[in-house]
């Protein structure tokens, strides 16, 4: 297995509070496959992206336990140098936002080149062909014309590009995405998605997307994790979900979807509020908005139930969810 | 870039005109301009008329100042009260004043931002702390009381400085008096330093140089530092008018006969001419220091250099 | 950047909610921003603004509590100094010049024989008027040309804007030594005019740039829209939201107005023997500073104290009004 997250726990001091991210996340990803990992702003993803790559700002972070294995090596107990060699080289992220994601006063080049001159010790100028090189594998036209020129010369979906192409260089078994197209325009979001799913494909890698966009995970995806309030409530097998999700949040999501099949009905909306992280809820943390609540929801914390062999989905009632008896 | 250097000259010339048209009207409307003539005494009406003839005083205050601004660009500033042409003085008194200048500025560059890079990188620890504290007691105790402080222990007391400086103002002389006259500003520069640099760590661009596996070493320098800097370069530079305009005070106290003496002896003798012309190449550099830092700006910050 | 995600949920309706997981990102980003900002939580959360936050963390932060008890006892010897020095400043005996500390003269005399105790004290009232004075003149015009030239831009904005470029371009100190050593007098508001005739620029900048930026707010163009009129959107919804930099920057610089006045009367042009300012005191006292240090160490360290406490104050307003450096 190429990354294993086993239990994994980080928190946050506030001034309000400690606010716990991320509760006892379990998930893994294979070489060549594709995790989407799906939630609400503040359900952790990004949290749990930046603790398995080692970028959390600690303080206020704090990494409370759990493992990250990467390659059977966990992470969490290596020295920084050594973690820092493995970023970048071994497991790279692409940025949400490319504009503030690069450096404003830095060449394309320069910042892409580093790669190469930090972590394989080239020289400058062999670093720069490996720059244009890169760009050219990422479709940016007239790359050799282009190294030179900084990031807000470009279009939002060349800077996007250019990320792909930083994440890309050394290339890595892991690439960690987080909501890569999230901030483009739509007809380029397909683009940018298609040319990460094409080179993952070529270069085997494993890829971790991290997106809050149901449509884009259906065609790339191989497997879902859905997060809630730091934890995840089910992992399967993409088209498993589709079918019928095990976990009432999960059906909500996908019954939120407007549908030409269902053009002209009110559209079905997940009742109440996001979890507040500085008071989760007791018990199951979905269980004030679940259709399917019970007493023992608002007592106990469901454990990840197995549902099939590579399913599982954290709610007591998995199987009248399966059933579709939670929603609309 | 041709047309940005083209604007920002452009926008100079009304700046240059109005702030020197000021200082005429302050000196020339409030104070009496031939006061200072005859002497210590006041002048008895016959010679006053004489003079203000002379000097075209009689004429109305807009011919006056048109006058004195071509004289000004034909490089004639007029003369000083015992006859010496105010270009003299000026020769004399702007080498010491730039040569105090460059130590101010100096100071503030080497330590200023040492300090702040030093605070900036490890804020909330006692070292952070206690230079901030620092700053603040700096930037709160007016120069002159540095001055007179520094004067009374360094030159006095511990006797390691002369305590007023030779005609001749030579760089070695002029170490206390450069760090007197920078102390505010090289407060403000570490703490602009401190804040730039702790705003910059927290931005995207600083977590992609990390998430890229960068060493430490080089994410400070090469993505940090460069931008954050930015911002107190400009300071820096805009400063520099600030700091030969604010000069009176450090001079008088260590008796440096530079740019603020001659004001200041222009001013108690009622001096238009020496005032009016040490003010009017002031605010020049003041304009093209601006004018520099426009510039330097757009070579640190692509963002405007192609806008 | 992860604490941004985990402030306390943001308001966001169920509908939104399920829209915004579909529709993506740029709707869900502002259907995430926009209702109350951040701690606009659940039901539960309580209410806040801008303003209560900061009184909140203003409450807990000792260096306001220092300064602002520093300020107010400042203020109530600059109002009645008889309270806390029984003596006349102006009453000296030259006999005891230059003398060290005494029973009943805890600070000595100086130069002329003069309590120095009792003109440390009586020196606050100059520097508080002074700092008070051109302060609110600096900060009422600064502030209003600023948002008028901000709001309405256009040619005033232009003219004022280049005016205030020619006052920025006259060093401070030089310009009081100019104008005021030919003003006659003795009192405070020379001064007052003064430092009000070249500090407004500073605040006219500030007013017009954060004018110039909530104009651009959603919530203003909102209003527009609605058809509210000029100046109810420049009162109600421009000014609360750009007064909080004025007032910060306000409150810094009123120590360096003390400061300056400090200085121009160092340099004898600010206030003259016989009133009683810690400038004056300074400057009477450096030429003897080798044998009586103390004439000239009480008040350089009362007015080094007194600018300290309006910049700590400015500084400890600055951090609880700007949630960024939270």
């Amino acid at each position: 297995m190429l990354l294993e997250v086993r239990d994994l726990h980080v928190e946050f001091r506030t001034r309000d509070g400690v606010v716990h991210a991320v509760n006892g996340v379990t998930c893994e990803v294979d070489a060549g496959e594709t995790l989407a990992v799906l939630g609400e702003s503040g359900s952790g993803k990004s949290v749990t992206a930046q603790a398995v790559m080692g970028i959390l700002d600690t303080p206020p972070g704090r990494i409370g336990g759990g493992q990250v294995l990467f390659r059977g090596t966990d992470l969490l107990t290596l020295k920084e140098e050594e973690r820092r060699r493995i970023r970048g080289a071994e497991m790279a992220m692409i940025f949400q936002d490319a504009l503030s994601a690069l450096n404003p006063v830095m060449t394309v080049g320069d910042q892409l080149g580093e790669m190469f001159v930090v972590h394989r010790g080239m020289s400058r100028k062999a670093a720069r062909a490996k720059a244009v090189e890169l760009m050219d594998r990422v479709r940016i036209p007239a790359a050799g014309q282009r190294v030179g020129d900084y990031p807000h010369q470009f279009s939002g979906g060349m800077r996007q590009r250019i990320m792909i192409a930083m994440a890309l260089a050394l290339e890595p078994a892991l690439i960690i995405a987080d909501e890569p197209t999230t901030a483009l325009d739509v007809t380029v979001q397909a683009q940018v998605m298609d040319l990460l799913a094409e080179l993952q494909h070529e270069y085997g890698m494993g890829l971790v997307l991290i997106t809050h966009d149901l449509g884009v995970v259906a065609d790339v995806a191989d497997r879902i994790a859905v997060m809630y309030a730091g934890r995840i409530v089910e992992s399967a097998p993409v088209h498993d979900i589709y079918k019928a999700p095990a976990h009432p949040y999960t059906r909500g999501l996908l019954d939120s979807i407007p549908r030409l099949d269902r053009k002209g009905r009110e559209l079905y909306a997940i009742k109440g509020l996001p979890p507040n992280l500085l008071a989760v809820p007791p018990g199951c943390a979905f269980h004030p908005r679940c259709p399917l609540a019970r007493d023992v929801c608002r007592t106990d914390v469901p454990p990840p139930y197995e549902v099939s062999g590579t399913r599982t989905s954290a709610c007591h009632f998995w199987k009248e969810c399966l059933d579709g008896r939670a929603g609309s | 870039m041709g047309r940005y250097v083209a604007r920002r000259l452009l926008q100079m010339i009304p700046v240059f005109f109005g702030a020197t048209l000021l200082i005429f009207l302050m000196v020339n409307v409030m104070g009496d301009p031939i006061a200072g003539l005859c002497g210590e005494r006041a002048c008895d009406t016959a010679t006053a008329a004489q003079l203000k003839r002379q000097f075209g005083l009689d004429m109305p205050l807009w011919r006056q100042y048109t006058t004195y601004m071509g004289n000004v660009f034909t490089g004639d500033f007029g003369s000083a009260f015992n006859g010496q042409p105010v270009t003299q003085l000026m020769a004399s008194a702007f080498p010491v004043t730039i040569r105090l200048t460059v130590v101010a500025i100096l100071f503030e560059i080497v330590i200023g931002i040492a300090l702040g890079v030093v605070t900036g990188l490890r804020r909330g620890r006692p070292v952070d702390t206690s230079v901030l504290v620092l700053t603040l007691v700096v930037i709160s105790v007016p120069t002159f009381v540095t001055g007179l402080l520094l004067q009374l222990l360094l030159g006095v007391q511990w006797a390691w400085i002369k305590p007023s400086v030779s005609p001749e103002a030579t760089f070695g002389e002029l170490i206390v008096p450069g760090l007197v006259l920078a102390s505010v500003s090289l407060a403000y520069v570490t703490r602009l330093t401190r804040t730039s640099l702790a705003e910059n760590r927290r931005s995207d661009y600083v977590r992609t140089a990390v998430a890229k596996g960068l060493p430490r070493r080089r994410i400070v320098v090469r993505h940090l530092l460069r931008n954050s800097l930015i911002p107190v370069v400009t300071f820096i530079g805009t400063d520099i008018g600030a700091l030969m305009g604010g000069a009176i005070v450090t001079e008088r106290i260590f008796n440096i006969h530079g740019v603020g003496y001659q004001l200041y002896q222009g001013i108690l003798r009622q001096n238009t001419q020496t005032v009016v012309g040490f003010v009017t190449v002031l605010v020049l550099v003041f304009l093209v220091a601006n004018l520099l830092v426009d510039l330097l700006y757009a070579v640190l910050d692509p963002r405007i250099r192609y806008a | 950047m992860p604490e941004q995600p985990y402030e306390p949920e943001r308001a966001v309706a169920g509908t939104g909610m399920g829209g915004a997981m579909d529709l993506g990102a740029s709707e869900a980003s502002t259907l995430e921003g926009a209702p109350g900002g951040p701690g606009g939580a659940g039901p539960a959360a309580r209410p806040r603004s801008l303003w209560s936050d900061a009184w909140r963390d203003l409450r807990r932060n000792p260096v306001f509590l220092v300064s602002a008890l520093l300020i107010c006892f400042l203020v109530l010897i600059a109002i009645r100094p008889s309270l806390i020095a029984s003596g006349n400043p102006l009453t000296c005996d030259l006999a005891r010049a230059q003398d060290g500390p005494a029973p009943g003269h805890p600070f000595g005399f100086d130069g002329q024989g003069c309590d120095v105790y009792t003109r440390t004290v009586y020196g606050a009232r100059a520097s508080v008027t002074v700092g008070v004075c051109a302060t609110l003149g600096v900060a009422l015009l600064g502030s209003v040309l600023g948002g008028l030239a901000g709001f309405f831009g256009g040619a005033w904005d232009a003219v004022l804007s280049r005016i205030t470029d020619i006052f920025f371009a006259i060093p401070v100190v030089l310009g009081g030594l100019v104008l005021l050593s030919v003003v006659p007098g003795n009192t405070v508001w020379p001064v007052v005019g003064f430092i009000v005739l070249l500090g407004w620029p500073q605040i006219f900048r500030i007013a017009r740039g954060s004018v110039l930026t909530a104009k651009q707010q959603d919530y203003v163009q909102a209003a527009r829209a609605l058809g509210a009129s000029n100046s109810r959107i420049l009162l109600r919804h421009i000014a609360p939201n750009s007064v909080a930099p004025v007032i910060v920057v306000a409150t810094i610089a009123l120590g360096t107005y003390i400061a300056l006045e400090a200085t121009l009367s160092y340099l004898g042009v600010g206030l003259k023997p016989p009133s009683v300012s810690w400038g004056i005191d300074i400057s009477t006292a450096s030429p003897y500073i080798r044998n009586a240090p103390h004439a000239l160490l009480w008040p350089a360290g009362a007015l080094a104290i007194t600018v300290l406490a309006f910049i700590m104050l400015g500084d400890a307003v600055r951090d609880a009004l700007d949630p960024r450096l939270r």
